[in-house]
C-alpha cells in the first residue's frame, strides 16, 4: 500500500456566475496588481487554493486539468489572423499553475501535468504517490468555457483545489492510500466530483487503476 | 542546487518514431547526410501568411479525418502486439498539440465534425479506439518536456511493480494554432534555425512528429537509466540570464552518469539566449562531451521532441555515427557542438535534453551495451 497524507487543503468553489472579471475583484488581495491583470480564471483560483502552501525547489507538483486553459484558448483562436503571443502562451497546458509559480518566482523540481478525463483523478493520485519529493502538491481545477462550452469541450463551472501530500502523519488533516489489487475497476471520481469530496471533507473509495483507492479524513 | 535525478533503469524493448524524413533509421540516414526537412510554408496554411520554416508530412491544413491519423496509424504498425491499456501494460500518451488544429479549423469553417477529436481526451479516445487500447491510458501534457515526463512516469510504474510493460506514445503535428502562435512571438520568423550558433537574429522551425518506446523492468541492449527534471517558473517564454535552470537539470543527470563517456543530444531550437545558455550549461556539466542537436533539420517536435529524438539516437547508436548539428554553422556558443557527425564507438552512454515554455528542463541518460 502506498499512501500519503493530506496537509494543505484548500478548495476554490466560486459562484456558478463567476467570470475572470469577478474573482479578479474578489480575490485581488492575494495578487501584485501586475499579475492579477494577466491572470486567466483558472490561474487565479489555482494560486487562491495555493494561497498559504509553500513550496521549495524540490518539491513536486502534479496538476490536473481536462480542460485547462478554455477562455485563453478560445480568445487565442479569435485573434487570428493576427495571432495574440499573450494568448498563445496563456493557452498552453499548465498555463493555469505556471501563472502562480511564476507570479511567487517559485522553482520546482518537477511538474507533472495530467490532461486526460475519464481517469483523470486516480492518474493524478497515482502520479503523486510515485513522487520522491518530501513534498507534493496535488492541484487541479477548471473554468467555465463559452463557446467550447457550447460544444461540450469546456467546463461548466469553475472550480480549483490544491492540497499538500506529505510521508508525515503529524499534523495531517487526511489520508490518501492506494493498495494494490485485483479489483474491477468501478467509476472513477471526476475532477469536479473530487474537488467536493475535498471542500466537504468527504471520503471516497473506489476501485480502479489495479488497486483500490481511498481518501478518508483524520 | 538541484533535486537528484530519478535513477530507475529500465530497458528500451521497441522504440521507432515518424518524421518528414522517414522513420527513425531513415531519419538518422538523412540527419548524417545533412539533409534539412524544413521548407518555408505559408504560416497560416491555405490562410496564407509570412513564410516560416516547417517540416511537414503533409499539407498542415487540417481535414475532417484529422490529418495525423493515416501517419499515427503507419507508426503503430511497428508497435510490438500486446495487450496495450490494460493494467499490466498501460498506455502513457504525451503530446502538447494532441488535435488542436482541429479547433482552428471548426473557428474557420464552423464544422462541427472538426471537434471531435480536437481537444486533448478526445484525440487520446480516438487513438484509443483506433489502436484497441484498454482503459488504463494515461495522458500528459507540458509543452516541450511532455515525453520526458512520460518516459520518467513509465519507469516509476516499473519500478514500483505496478506495470510489466509501457507503452509511451506520443505524436505533434503542426497546425496554424501553433505556427500562428510562435510566429507572434517572432521566434518562427522567416530564417532556418541554426542551433547554438552566434549570429544576430535567433530562428525556430516546427516539424511533425511522433514516436513510441516499449519500456520494461528488464535491461536490454539499451536502457533509460536516468531523468531529471527542473522547472525555473522564471518567466513564461524566457530563462534565469545566468542559467540556473539549464544547470539544475544538467547537474543533476551529471551526478547519475557513473563516469559515462557521454554525448550529448541538446534541445537545440535555434533561439539565441536560450541555446547559448544550453551549450555553456552542458559544457560546463559535461566537458569534453559533443553537443549535437537536430531542429535545425526537423523543426522542433514540440512536446514529441524527446521521444522523436530518443528514437533517431537510438537510430545512430546502432549504426555507430551519431549526426551533427544539422543547420548550425560556425562560431558556435561552445567549442563542443559538433557540427558534423562522428563516431559513437567511444562513448557508452547519451544525455538527451529538451526545455519548455516556464522554464521547464527535462533530461535523460540513455545507456547501451
Amino acid at each position: 500500500m502506498i499512501e500519503r497524507f493530506i496537509h494543505h487543503l484548500c478548495v476554490e468553489l466560486p459562484a456558478a456566475d463567476e467570470a475572470a472579471a469577478g474573482a479578479r475583484l474578489r480575490l485581488a488581495d492575494k495578487f501584485p496588481r501586475t499579475a492579477l491583470r494577466r491572470m486567466t480564471h483558472l490561474g487565479l483560483l489555482v494560486g487562491a487554493a495555493l494561497e498559504g502552501s509553500s513550496l521549495g525547489p524540490d518539491d513536486a507538483l502534479v496538476y490536473a486539468s481536462t480542460f485547462a486553459e478554455t477562455r485563453a484558448l478560445e480568445d487565442f483562436l479569435t485573434s487570428f489572423p493576427a495571432a495574440s503571443p499573450l494568448l498563445f502562451q496563456t493557452s498552453i497546458h499548465p498555463g493555469g499553475v505556471q501563472q502562480v509559480l511564476i507570479g511567487r518566482q517559485q522553482p520546482i523540481a518537477r511538474l507533472w501535468p495530467h490532461a486526460g478525463r475519464a481517469r483523470l483523478v486516480e492518474q493524478a493520485l497515482l502520479t503523486a504517490l510515485l513522487e520522491p519529493a518530501a513534498r507534493v502538491a496535488l492541484v487541479g481545477g477548471e473554468e467555465r468555457g463559452s463557446w467550447m462550452l457550447e460544444q461540450g469541450m469546456a467546463s461548466a463551472r469553475a472550480f480549483a483545489f490544491a492540497t499538500i501530500l506529505t510521508r508525515s502523519p503529524n499534523g495531517a488533516t487526511g489520508r490518501l492510500t492506494f493498495a494494490p489489487g485485483r479489483e474491477a475497476a468501478e467509476a472513477c471520481p471526476t475532477l469536479e466530483n473530487f474537488a467536493f469530496a475535498l471542500a466537504a471533507r468527504q471520503s471516497l473509495t473506489w476501485p480502479g487503476g489495479n488497486g483500490r483507492w481511498t481518501m478518508e479524513w483524520l | 542546487m538541484s533535486a537528484p535525478a530519478d535513477q530507475l533503469p529500465v530497458g528500451l524493448v521497441a522504440c521507432d518514431c515518424l518524421t518528414p524524413l522517414g522513420d527513425a533509421a531513415a531519419t538518422n540516414a538523412a540527419l548524417l547526410a545533412h539533409t534539412c526537412a524544413l521548407k518555408l510554408t505559408p504560416v497560416l496554411g491555405r490562410d496564407g501568411g509570412d513564410l516560416v520554416p516547417l517540416a511537414l508530412l503533409g499539407p498542415m491544413d487540417e481535414t475532417l479525418s484529422p490529418r495525423w491519423l493515416p501517419d499515427l496509424r503507419l507508426l503503430a504498425t511497428r508497435i510490438p502486439a500486446d495487450d496495450w491499456g490494460s493494467a499490466s501494460a498501460p498506455v502513457i500518451v504525451t503530446s502538447s498539440n494532441f488535435g488542436v488544429g482541429g479547433l482552428y479549423a471548426f473557428t474557420r469553417d464552423h464544422d462541427s465534425r472538426h471537434l471531435g477529436h480536437s481537444t486533448p481526451f478526445a484525440s487520446v479516445e480516438l487513438l484509443r479506439h483506433e489502436f484497441g487500447w484498454g482503459e488504463h491510458v494515461q495522458v500528459f501534457s507540458h509543452a516541450c518536456v511532455t515525453a520526458h515526463l512520460g518516459l520518467a512516469h513509465a519507469a516509476r510504474l516499473l519500478h514500483a511493480g505496478l506495470a510489466e510493460r509501457v507503452l509511451v506514445f506520443s505524436f505533434d503535428f503542426v497546425s496554424p494554432f501553433v505556427a500562428g502562435g510562435f510566429h507572434s512571438l517572432k521566434i518562427l520568423n522567416g530564417t532556418l534555425p541554426a542551433p547554438y550558433a552566434k549570429r544576430e537574429t535567433g530562428a525556430i522551425g516546427l516539424g511533425d512528429g511522433a514516436a513510441f518506446a516499449v519500456l520494461t523492468r528488464e535491461a536490454g541492449p539499451f536502457r533509460l537509466a536516468a531523468h531529471a527534471l527542473h522547472n525555473e517558473m522564471f518567466h513564461f517564454t524566457g530563462n534565469q540570464p545566468e542559467g540556473a535552470g539549464f544547470t539544475a537539470c544538467a547537474a543533476a543527470l551529471s551526478a547519475a552518469t557513473g563516469g559515462r563517456h557521454v554525448w550529448v543530444k541538446g534541445h537545440g531550437t535555434g533561439t539565441l539566449d536560450a541555446g547559448r545558455l544550453e551549450a555553456e550549461a552542458i559544457a560546463r556539466q559535461f566537458p569534453g562531451a559533443p553537443l549535437t542537436g537536430w531542429k535545425g533539420s526537423l523543426g522542433h517536435t514540440l512536446g514529441s521532441c524527446g521521444l522523436v529524438e530518443l528514437a533517431i539516437a537510438l537510430a545512430a547508436l546502432r549504426g555507430g555515427r551519431i549526426p551533427g548539428t544539422v543547420g548550425g554553422t560556425s562560431p558556435s556558443f561552445t567549442d563542443a557542438v559538433a557540427l558534423n557527425s562522428f563516431a559513437s564507438a567511444e562513448f557508452d552512454g547519451a544525455i538527451l535534453t529538451s526545455n519548455a515554455f516556464g522554464g521547464a528542463h527535462a533530461a535523460m541518460l540513455l545507456t547501451h551495451d
